[in-house]
């Protein structure tokens, strides 16, 4: 395994030959090479794999089943007969009908996504350069406003929504969605800002762009990788939200996809052919996110974490 | 004017860049918190919400709250899923962050993949559970009588003894990634020679996890620790989809609970107290994790 025997391939053939029976007889388990090893951590992580993700597997077999097949015991493990009747009724009219949650949950999360992004953005350069009046205490407010539990807010919200008539509206998801998105894209924002060097803002000073044209011309377009993982996290956070959906819009036609499932859920409780496949679509748009962007999803996920 | 000019030539014209986000985060998240304390203390239900007659009734709220059942037992409930949660989310996270480190082809790609489950909606990570752990269909009953665990099928989500071992194992589904990926993190910060001069002067590998990693990793695990109770005490979507705190009250925590009082018993006010008992919690919690980070960093 080390490489101290590399001046001489002849020398190293030698000893190696002379060696591998010794350790046969000397340790218990044979000792493995680095290659094998490579492979044996493969087929474990795959396995793994499998046993963490099976939820999904096991929910994304189901939805292609029918439901004979589902109640019958021993379960199959694959479909014996494909059916995509649960996924072609989404679109069609009726009770199964998801495709408009799907593009109410759209609206809401991207809505949401652009107040997030729109307010965090110079708010967290604001933090990460000034030494302003109170910084301390605003950033401790939004540090303070990542752990607030949704019920604290859900009753007052509702109370505003009701006086402002946004009340039963996307309005009131959309602004409701938002302060999740706020708080914690200032946080990871900050450090983006914070970790450029002073000395291109002030460049940018001495070829005359005035203190707003240095920030939104040369400082947004270098923290770009951060504002990705803020817009990435805001409409996440906004897709799987269903208290304030369900709280804030009581029209059916009007509610996110979480809270239509939900709703379905509550109506029609065992129809798990129907139930199985509005989760593979509704997880669709966070897969699409996975699969394109998840260099920014870890990031997010230990900036926003372990920096706090 | 003048006076203006001269407040925001320097660093105070930092304000004017926060300032919309601060009035939205006031007008959204800081009045509701100060109207729900407020609430608290009032009494609130679906017959004076609109219309203006809403008295004071002091400490009311909170003294019906400890006279009734239902609250201590979510207080309870709430404690017993945080703890068992935090436990085994944190204890299969961290092996499967060490199993991650190696050095193989597939390490990354894996990893990377076994974030899924903590991005995933809420509401779907409930329904997908409450799918398994169904009576009759459920995948958990069949491979629990193969295995000749238990011979009859088990109501886990009916049985109000079972319930919370459902909702508990899929909050944990939720809670591995975030550990796993949290401790990796913390992990690639120690530096690979001290396992090196270790492994020299004879050290097994249990020795150099309990000498070396644990010590040196104790910073990332008391965050991952704390970070996980907040998110863990707060849970809502998941159970409220998955029981809706039943059966029998068996899996209202103090967030479902407060739901029930204020949406479904329209008891504004007494829903607000329960909030607000979450809510003190939280931040003491919250202040804690505070101490933690900011130990030694002298910026907010």
């Amino acid at each position: 395994m080390s490489d101290i025997y590399t001046g001489s391939s002849h020398a190293r053939g030698v000893i190696s030959v002379e060696k591998a029976p010794e350790k046969e007889i000397r340790t218990r388990f044979p000792v493995m090479t680095e290659g094998q090893k490579n492979v044996l951590y493969c087929i474990i992580s795959v396995f793994l794999l499998f046993l963490l993700l099976f939820p999904l597997f096991w929910t994304l077999i189901t939805s292609f089943k029918t439901e004979t097949e589902i109640f019958q015991i021993p379960p199959t493990w694959y479909p014996h007969v494909l059916n995509t009747k649960s996924y072609a009724a989404q679109v069609e009219n009726g009770d199964f009908n998801m495709f408009r949650s799907f593009g109410n949950s759209f609206l809401i999360s991207v809505c949401a996504m652009i107040v997030s992004v729109l307010l965090a953005v110079p708010a967290s350069y604001s933090v990460a350069r000034y030494k302003f009046v109170g910084r301390k205490a605003v950033m401790l407010g939004f540090l303070i406003t990542q752990m607030l539990p949704v019920s604290v807010l859900l009753t007052p919200m509702f109370i505003i929504f009701k006086n402002i008539h946004v009340y039963n509206t996307w309005f009131s998801a959309i602004l409701a969605d938002a302060t999740i998105g706020i708080p914690f894209s200032v946080l990871i924002l900050k450090n983006y800002f914070a970790s450029i060097p002073k000395a291109l803002e002030e460049a940018a000073y001495i070829d005359g762009c005035t203190r707003f044209e240095a920030f939104y011309r040369i400082l947004i377009p270098v923290t770009k990788p951060g504002i990705v993982v803020c817009a990435i996290f805001s409409f996440l956070y906004a897709w799987g939200d269903l208290a304030y959906g369900m709280t804030f819009i009581l029209d059916q036609e009007k509610r996110p996809i979480t809270a239509g499932i939900f709703n379905f859920m509550g109506q029609y409780g065992t129809k798990w052919s129907y139930l199985t496949a509005f989760a593979i679509v509704a997880i669709i748009p966070v897969a699409l996110i996975f699969i394109f962007m998840q260099r920014y999803i870890i990031s997010g996920m230990t900036s926003g974490a372990v920096k706090g | 004017m003048q006076r203006v000019r001269q407040f925001f030539r320097y660093d105070n014209i930092g304000l004017l860049y926060i300032l919309p986000a601060f009035i939205y985060m006031m007008l959204l998240v800081g009045y509701p918190i100060i109207s729900n304390i407020i609430l608290g203390f009032q009494d609130v239900t679906v017959k004076n919400l609109a219309r203006g007659t809403k008295h004071f009734v002091g400490l009311q709220n909170y003294i019906t709250l400890f006279h009734d059942e239902v609250f201590v037992k979510s207080v309870f409930n709430t404690l017993l899923f945080t703890v068992v949660c935090l436990l085994f989310q944190f204890f299969i996270g961290f092996a499967l962050a060490l199993f991650f480190t190696r050095k193989f082809a597939f390490a990354k790609v894996v990893r990377g993949l076994t974030m899924i489950p903590w991005m995933m909606p809420m509401t779907i990570t409930a329904l997908m559970f409450k799918f398994m752990f169904s009576t009759d269909v459920g995948i958990v009953n069949y491979i629990l009588k193969t295995l000749g665990i238990i011979s009859q099928n088990i109501d886990w989500l009916t049985n109000s003894k079972t319930a919370m071992i459902a909702v508990i194992a899929a909050n944990v589904w939720i809670g591995i990634p975030f550990n796993t990926i949290l401790i990796s993190t913390g992990l690639t910060t120690i530096p690979q020679e001290l396992y090196e001069s270790a492994s020299v002067d004879g050290a097994t590998k249990f020795q150099q996890l309990i000498k070396i990693t644990i010590p040196l990793l104790r910073p990332t695990i008391e965050s991952v620790l704390v970070l996980g109770f907040i998110y863990t005490f707060k849970v809502y979507d998941l159970v409220y989809v998955m029981t809706e705190g039943g059966p029998v009250n068996s899996t209202h925590l103090l967030s479902t609970y407060s739901y029930k009082l204020s949406f479904d018993l329209f008891k504004y006010s007494q829903g607000s107290a329960v909030a607000n008992v979450l809510f003190v919690i939280l931040v003491l919690v919250g202040l804690l994790y505070m101490k933690i980070t900011m130990e030694g960093e002298e910026n907010v």
